[in-house]
Order: C-alpha cells, then structure tokens, then sequence
C-alpha cells in the first residue's frame, strides 16, 4: 500500500469517528505529501485546519497510522494553499459577468502583455508552434521568412479555418525577428480592424500623414484576419499604397486569413494579385497525432499532467479547432485541481461531450439545408426536389454530408428528409463527399467555408 | 463563567465580530461567536475559517470560563435591550442571560468545537502605523479593487513594504490606486521587506473595526496577517498570487494635463450620468480654445446633455469616454480643492492626483469608442 492510499484508508477511519461536517471542513481537502525517514506530512487546506487538527486528531492519526506502518514515527501537518484556493473558489462563470461591467472598457492587464511599439504579444513563439502535416508548409515558409526577412517570400500569405493558428504563427513570425535583430527590425502586428479604426480614425481628424508614417517605415508589417478589409474601399486603397510601399522597399509583409485571396469576396483585384504574388500557404486541421502533441505541450506550458486516456479522449474527439481543445484542456485541468483527487476519467469525458455537443446542439436540419443553400445560391426547395440538375446534386449531396457529419442522423432519416429518397443514396452521397474532401484541397476549402457558416447561423 | 458587562461595549464588540459570522454551511458552529474571559477582560471571537476576529471588552470577571453560542439571536436581544448592566452566566453550555427587568436563556454548543483560531508566529517582526493613516490609506484604495475568482489575485490589497515607504495598492485592470505611506507616518522593522496580498473582505474589516486613535501592528507569517491593537485582533490568510507588475502602465509621459476644480468636476460627472444608464458612459472633451473642458454623455432613447467646466490645459486636444462611476470613485479618493487629469489619448491609460499630495494617484483606462 502506497502512503496516499494509506492517508486515505487514514480517512475513511476518521470518517466514522468524528461528526461529517467535522470532517469535510478540516479533512475533506488533506493529503499526503511525504514520508521522511518515518516522518509523515500532511497538508491541510489552511491554518485553522492544521490547528484544529492537531488540537484535536492528532493521536487518532498517528494511531491509526502507526498500526497500518509501523516504521512511521511522527506525523506533522503543513498548509497547502494550492488545495485551500481550489477549495474556495466558486464557480468562475459567474465572476466574469461581474469582472466585466462593459466589452468595451479598455483594461490594462491586456494592454501590459501586449509590446506597445509592436503590438506583438511575447507568449507566442516559434518553439511553441506544433508541426503537423496539416501546417507543415506554412511552418516552413515562416521560418523562411524569419531567416530572410524581405527577400524569399513576399508577401507571406496564411489561411486557414478559425482557432488553427494563424494569429500564433504570426505573432511568432514578429517576435522571432524582434528577437534576433535584437530591435533593429521595426515590426507592427495589427489585426485588420486596428488597421480600419486607424484609417477611419486619420479621416476624421485629418492626420492621414500620420498614419502613412506610421504603417510605411515599418520594416515587417503584419496584419492579421485581413479578409475583413474586403469592401472597405478607402481601407483597401489606403491598404494598398501602403503595400506597395512596403514591397518595392523589400520589406517583408505578413498577411493571414481564413480563406485563400481569391475566395475573399469584394476583394479589390489589384489587392487580390497581390496577394497571390508572394508565398501562399495553408493550414488545415490538425491529425490525430498533431492534436495529441498538441495537447502535451500545452500541459508542459501549464506544468500540470493528466492521464494519457484523458488527453487520447481529448485527441479523438476534438477534431475542428485547436483553441476549442486548449478550451477543453483548460477546463479540465480546473476540473482535476478543484476536485483534487476525486477527478477521474467519467468526469473529463463529460467535459468533452458537453463541449463537442455544445457546438451542434442548437443546429437544425432546417438550418444546414438553408446555409448550404444559400451558400450555392440556390432555394432550399431545390435541394429537396426531385430535380437531378448538376448544380444542385452537388449541393444536396453536402447537405446529406452535414446532415451526417454534424447531426449524426441516421441514414433513412436523411434521405426522408432530403426529398423522400431511398436510404443509400444518402450513404452514397455521405462517402463521395468524403472522397472529394480527401482528394480536392479546393473541395475541402467550400465544404470548411460552408461549415463556418453553418456555426455562425446557429450562433445569430 | 460568570460576569458583569456593560451593553454598549458588549455591542460594539458584536458589531465588530457580526460580518463574518456564519457563512459555512457545512460547519453549523461558525454561526456561533466564542465569549470567553481572558485576563480582565472579556474576549469576544468569531471566525469564517478565512478570517477570525478577536475583540476584547472590559467587564467584571466573577467566575472564568467561556461559552459558544449563537450569533444572531444574542446580537438580536443586546440589539433591542434597554438596560445598560447585562449578567452573563453560563449554566451546562446554556447561556443565562440577565438585566434588572429581563431573563433569557440561549441556547449554546460545547465550547471545543469551535474552532481554534491560529497563531501567528512570527512575533518580532512587525509594522506599527496610527489607526487614521491606515484607514485613510485604505479608503482611498479599496473602491479600485473588486471580488474576482478568475484573477483572485486582484481581490485584495497589494501591500509592499520598502526601503523608506509602504504602498497599498489596487486594481480591478480598469483601474488602479497606489496609496504610499512616507517612512515617517509607520514603523517596521522587517529583514525581508513583505510583498502580500491581503484579501479584500479582510481589508473592508479592517477599515471598518479599526479605531482611529489607536496605534495598530502588522504581523505577517508565511501565509498569514494579523492586525492587531490593543483590544481587536483580524487574523487572515493571505492571497496566494503574482500581483501584476503594473509599473508599466502608470503614466509617464501626459499628452494632455488638465487642471481642474474637483468639486465642480465631480457635480458635472454627477450631473452629466444621468444620461449615460446604458454603458456608464461619459465623454470628456476638450474645447479647441483649451480654456473648457465639456462632459459630454448621451443615451439614443433619452437624449444628451453637457456640462462646461473652466479649466487649466496643456498639450494636445482630446476626445476620451470613461466609465462614470469609476471616474467617480476616483475623484472622491482625493481631497485635494484642485486636481490634475492627465491623458494619453482616448485608448492608454489616464491619471488623476493631487497637484499638493503626492503621496496618492488614480489610474484609469477610457472605454473604447467606435
């Protein structure tokens, strides 16, 4: 028998003896800590537990203790305020609303993290970035670009779905080089609406000089989910001179978005050619394996573990987004901290069930067949038709893919609701989209755009 | 036990030990106080496990002992009584309770099961300041500072004890209070000058129990505070955390330095929110001429309205919004007839101070406009 196994057989004896509401204030939060040469130490949530308990069980303790190990001598107790924070936090949820009294009121613990000249926040670096199949390319080009600033690829162009690690690629593009130039290399990261709120901001107070200075004698400029200037015309123009003031200067430009240039809608063409002058790269949802390294390093980052069923349940399961399973992740760890060593392995799948279900729980059928129609421009009656026009086969086959892939409704089902149709056409329709997701990087780009859609029109 | 008390001092002592009476639920004798005779005196005790409050009154000590009862319905009884000479007796854990016209028997629990309130231990080294600079200090910090579980760290009082000064520090990350204490307003004689931080609701009992004409000491073990005067010890743990290091985002450099009449600014941000219900939002604008300052707020469904105030101004011209009421909090912590408001923009952090008290500044972040 191992010592935590001993404290707690330790316990359950107390248990009996004493009234439970005795027990659970001084002992419900104890553990073992170490054994030294027979000198056993106990931690207690906090001073009036070690003074109540040494007051008042003590001898039982080291009775009780004594009989089951006789080598123990002495028993001496210690405050953890680990266990004595975790025990008296309540639940977090409800301390945001009221930490937060307005979205708006500007805070400056968030302003201190961030470099005031750069803009760059330092927790994001090349070493913590992790290369899978799915970023591989864009992880290289990156360091292409740190190694040469301005001269291999330019403009760096990085898409890819929400929360897979644009922004941390970025952000790591500029502190990697702020860091090796040791501050010689002027870099900006601003996200596309600072960008906006600048130009919009030098309109109104006819400081247009001001902002030219500011976004033209930077040597790396990086700017972040810049599909959003698409259809800001004196943005975009204002953007553009800028760019090109940049490129013929050979300094290096950073871009990210969540698609390829020629898919962002209103985009001026000028910009667009641009855009794809330079380096393009893309990343795409991480495998299996990416998502389990992933996992490891955010538990080194924190110094916490859990156990390998836990982050392979975590793996498995959170496939679309790297910010939802470091979500995940964390919530679990403050599960596992809270409940000390009561966490088992029942609880962290109900954390990512809850999590995994939360994000389709509200979506409809209704709802996937009126996005991917509108998404084709097509009427949903059409996809629900009998009509085997090629524009909308297509179309109502993704349907039956979505219908499957995020509702996860039986096939006859589908095919009932897809326009009364016979149970395998669904299935058929299911595995050849599957197919021409694996096979065409174009294909699996709309079906991710689609997909987008489909959460933000459950989130409205 | 058996003794003679007067009402007034066993009220005040009531009062002092009532706000942190009964908040567990899973131990039912929190909801008790422990009265107990030591030395002369009658030492008057309650504890919610995080903190614990002695205070001792006089009175007439016929026989030692102690007694564990309920709070609220003793509280409720010295409350409402009208007789200055209370006896207390305890017969088999009961309470016997007696004036010259009333008698009441409480109910009480086994005087061991409560709980043990903890030592600190290290008893040499201290910091001994006055009652009225303490408590000064603390109100002009404790409205900065708000409860929260997600960064615990900034639910309390920053105390930094250094070479030649000790500063009470706090903030909420909207805004943030430094009060510092000159080397010749307290005494300490730390070896390792302390950095801790000390729970809000622990900081509130202490600006509320303390008695300005006292002197108080300070005792700081590992993970504990004691405040204690002659007659009222606050023990409490302290909060375990890295206060953040918000050197950085004190305002050096001033883009804009506005001298200003407090009260009228203070009437004007008053008179000003009561169109501002939806974000708390008033903008404060300075005029092209520099000589006024407008504040300025307005509500889409009630309409607008502005405030003129003449004012001293340097530096550049500025439109900024700020949540009212912490601009509020933040004028009413200085005293002085006339302040500085300084900015930099309408998006970094601003500063009020007094222009004669260096000793106190008021850090403040705008509210985003769009």
């Amino acid at each position: 028998m191992n010592y935590d196994e001993l404290w707690q057989t330790v316990l359950v004896e107390l248990e009996i003896q004493i009234s439970r509401p005795n027990f659970l204030t001084w002992l419900k939060n104890s553990s073992f800590v170490q054994n030294k040469d027979g000198e056993i130490l106990i931690a207690l949530p906090n001073h009036f537990a070690k003074e109540w308990v040494e007051a008042k069980y003590h001898k039982f303790i080291l009775g009780s203790l004594r009989t089951k190990d006789s080598s123990i001598k002495k028993v001496g107790y210690i405050v953890d305020r680990n266990i004595f924070k975790k025990e008296s936090s309540p639940p977090a949820e409800t301390v945001l609303a009221k930490a937060q009294p307005n979205k708006d009121q500007l805070s400056f613990l968030e302003e201190m993290k961030i470099d005031p000249e750069s803009g760059l926040n330092p927790r994001y670096n090349v070493n913590s970035f992790v290369v899978g199949s799915n970023n591989e390319l864009a992880y290289a080009a990156s360091l292409a670009v740190i190694e040469s600033v301005g001269k291999k690829y330019n403009p760096f162009f990085i898409y890819g779905g929400t929360g897979l690690g644009k922004t941390h690629l970025l952000q790591a593009i500029g502190n990697e080089i702020k860091n090796l130039s040791k501050g010689k290399i002027k870099i900006k990261y601003v996200s596309s609406e600072k960008f906006t709120n600048d130009v919009i901001w030098a309109i109104r107070n006819k400081r247009m000089e001001d902002v030219k200075k500011n976004y033209r004698t930077t040597d790396v400029l990086l700017i972040d989910d810049i599909q959003f200037i698409g259809g800001k015309e004196k943005t975009e123009e204002e953007f553009f001179h800028t760019f090109n003031t940049l490129y013929e200067n050979n300094k290096q430009i950073v871009l990210s978005s969540d698609r390829p240039p020629r898919a962002i809608p209103i985009l001026e063409e000028r910009l667009r050619s641009r855009f794809e002058g330079g380096m393009i790269a893309d990343i795409t949802q991480p495998d299996y394996e990416t998502r389990m390294a992933i996992i490891k390093v955010k538990l080194q980052e924190m110094n916490e573990s859990l156990p390998d069923e836990v982050i392979i349940l975590a793996a498995k399961k959170i496939q679309r987004n790297i910010r939802e399973l470091e979500g995940a992740i964390n919530k679990i760890i403050f599960y596992k901290n809270r409940k000390n060593n009561l966490f088992d392995i029942g609880q962290a799948e109900k954390i990512i069930n809850e999590l995994t279900e939360q994000s389709a729980i509200n979506i409809t059928p209704t709802q996937i067949i009126k996005t991917v129609a509108s998404f084709h421009e097509i009427s949903p009656a059409d996809l629900t038709s009998k009509t085997r026009r090629k524009e909308i086969v297509e179309p109502r086959q993704i349907t039956i893919y979505f219908l499957r892939e995020l509702l996860n409704l039986s096939y006859p089902y589908i095919a009932e609701k897809i326009g009364k149709r016979d149970h395998t056409t669904a299935i058929y329709s299911y595995e050849k989209i599957n197919r021409l997701i694996k096979k065409d990087q174009g294909f699996q780009q709309k079906i991710m755009i689609i997909k987008e859609m489909i959460n933000k029109s459950n989130n409205l | 036990m058996k003794i003679l008390i007067l009402r007034s001092h066993l009220k005040s002592a009531l009062d002092a030990v009532s706000r942190i009476v009964g908040e567990n639920l899973n131990l039912p004798i929190l909801k008790n106080i422990l009265i107990k005779t030591d030395t002369n005196k009658i030492k008057i005790s309650s504890t919610n496990l995080e903190i614990a409050i002695n205070k001792k009154i006089p009175g007439k000590i016929i026989e030692e002992g102690e007694i564990s009862i309920l709070f609220s319905v003793f509280h409720e009884i010295v409350n409402n009584l009208q007789s200055e000479r209370i006896d207390l007796e305890d017969k088999k854990r009961n309470l016997f309770f007696k004036t010259d016209n009333y008698e009441a028997l409480i109910q009480g629990d086994n005087p061991q099961d409560f709980p043990i309130i903890p030592n600190i231990k290290k008893e040499k080294e201290f910091i001994e300041i006055q009652g009225i600079i303490l408590k000064d200090g603390i109100n002009k910090v404790i409205n900065a500072s708000q409860f929260s579980d997600l960064r615990p760290e900034l639910s309390g009082v920053l105390l930094t004890v250094g070479p030649n000064n000790i500063k009470l520090t706090t903030t909420d990350s909207f805004r943030l209070a430094e009060k510092t204490f000159s080397n010749q307003q307290f005494k300490e004689n730390f070896n390792i000058k302390p950095k801790i931080i000390i729970p809000l609701k622990t900081i509130q009992e202490v600006a509320r129990n303390l008695e300005e004409e006292s002197n108080i000491k300070i005792f700081i073990d590992e993970n504990q505070i004691l405040f204690k005067t002659e007659d009222l010890e606050i023990i409490s743990r302290l909060i375990d955390g890295q206060f953040p290091d918000y050197e950085p985002i004190i305002p050096k450099e001033l883009s804009t330095e506005i001298l200003i009449n407090r009260n009228e600014l203070i009437s004007a941000v008053k008179l000003t929110s009561s169109f501002s219900s939806r974000n708390n939002e008033v903008v404060v604008k300075i005029k092209e001429d520099k000589k006024v300052l407008e504040i300025y707020s307005a509500e889409s469904n009630l309409g607008e309205n502005k405030y003129l105030i003449p004012a001293k101004i340097k530096g550049e011209s500025v439109t900024a919004s700020f949540n009212w009421k912490y601009l509020m909090d933040g004028l009413k912590n200085i005293n002085s007839e006339n302040i500085l408001f300084g900015l930099q923009g309408d998006t970094k952090p601003s500063i009020l101070k007094s222009l004669s008290d260096v000793s106190y500044f008021y850090v403040l972040m705008p509210i985003r406009t769009s």
